[in-house]
């Protein structure tokens, strides 16, 4: 297995933009004959980079759950939802939905920084268990870690919607924030991860 | 030409035929390797020309109108990222605009831009750069959760207000279904087929 013939021993570098195959140059920074994109055999200091941003999503993702993400005040009370409040209310009215907003919120976000961290750590550990699982969960987080921007988008139009002034009037917390940026630093924690490093036989 | 084919996900190099008919992946690490990419460029243009109509239907009319004690209010999608503006959410703002109007817009319209030239066999100024650069758009192209979260709060109102769906709602619900296919026919590998084919 580790006789397998990889780009890097071929010394075939491939273009993660339009996946051309050509030979690696004996320049400092090559590029794509056909596209122009930097051409790496690895992604320059993609665990780090990817640890780090996972770091920083890991520790938004309390306040993205415990902070409001929306204030209502009617005329009757005053009241704050948490992304996890937000559900229960979604409880009342249809539970399908309800299911799918807490999936899409508290599941996939929670998911995907657990499933990025185990990916990160075992690359780093350069574990050769399991790797073609390892490397189908990668793409899976990937493809699915969008789906949490949901509860953002029903927050800026109920917010946009509900400024009846006498009746009733829907404002944004810091929740919302914390929680987009929670999306937005795993997306580039999963981009910035370079999925070749998953099958570098051990030292 | 050349043969052999590198995984972009695991680095295994691969020898291979030029042409599949079907998909093929890599044997070490299942990641989709090839594609049959014979699409036609004409199909790829009518999917931008349409997306780009319902692009503009979507934010041109109101996404949702409710009705409370006679009192109505609409919303467009730029309305709501206005509104999440004055409340003193710019970054919040900014994000809700780029993946829902600013990247499906530059997507359709570079798109637009390539593939009309080069379906005279002709390069469009800038080409392989503003392809490179669309791939990093996709990425941040949200129709479809955005879709999915009008949903959402479109259940959340019902019951407290009369809802009302708007023109631009069912345009959106198009242009994401429309974009869909436009991304599946413009993948990169089929992108450089039709520049080669063109070239040869």
């Amino acid at each position: 297995m580790s006789e397998a013939p990889t780009g890097k021993s071929l010394g075939l570098l491939v273009c993660l933009q339009c996946r051309a195959t050509v030979r690696a140059l004996q320049v400092a920074y090559p590029r794509c004959p056909r596209c122009y994109a930097h051409l790496f055999h690895r992604k320059p200091h993609s665990l780090a980079a990817t640890a780090a941003l996972l770091v920083c999503a890991a520790i938004l993702y309390i306040p993205a759950n415990l902070l409001p993400v929306m204030y209502t005040r009617t005329i009757f009370d005053d009241e704050q939802d948490t992304i996890m409040s937000g559900v229960l209310v979604l409880l009342h009215s249809s539970w399908p939905i309800a299911v799918l907003v807490f999936i899409a919120s508290i599941v996939v976000p929670l998911l995907k920084i657990i499933s990025l961290a185990v990916v990160v750590f075992s690359t780093w550990r350069r574990s050769p268990r399991y790797r073609t699982q390892r490397s189908e969960l990668f793409r899976m987080v990937e493809f699915i870690g969008r789906w949490s921007m949901l509860d953002v988008y029903a927050i800026t139009l109920l917010v946009a919607l509900v400024q009846i002034r006498s009746l009733a009037f829907v404002s944004v917390g810091w929740g919302a924030l914390a929680f987009a940026a929670v999306v937005v630093l795993t997306t580039f924690a999963a981009r910035t991860f370079d999925e070749r490093l998953l099958w570098e036989s051990p030292p | 030409m050349s043969s052999v084919i590198v995984c972009p996900s695991c680095d295994l190099a691969h020898r291979v035929g030029m042409s599949p008919a079907t998909g093929t992946r890599c044997s070490r690490c299942r990641a989709p390797l090839q594609r049959p990419e014979n699409g036609n460029i004409d199909t790829a243009i009518a999917l931008a020309v349409c997306a780009l109509v319902l692009f503009f239907l979507s934010n041109a009319y109101p996404l949702v109108t409710i009705q409370v004690n006679g009192t109505t209010r609409a919303t467009t999608l730029l309305g709501a990222a206005s509104e999440l503006y004055t409340q003193g959410h710019a970054g919040l703002a900014c994000l809700v605009l780029i993946t829902t109007m600013v990247g499906p817009f530059l997507q359709i319209s570079g798109l637009l831009y390539l593939l009309v030239p080069l379906r005279r066999a002709r390069e469009a100024p800038g080409q392989n750069t503003i392809f490179r650069l669309l791939a990093q758009v996709r990425v941040w192209t949200f129709v479809e959760v955005f879709m999915l979260g009008v949903l959402v709060a479109l259940v959340r109102l019902s019951a407290y207000a009369r809802v009302v769906p708007g023109v631009a709602l069912w345009a959106c619900a198009l242009l994401m279904l429309t974009l869909a296919a436009l991304t599946s026919r413009t993948t990169p590998g089929q992108f450089w087929r039709w520049v080669d084919g063109g070239r040869g």
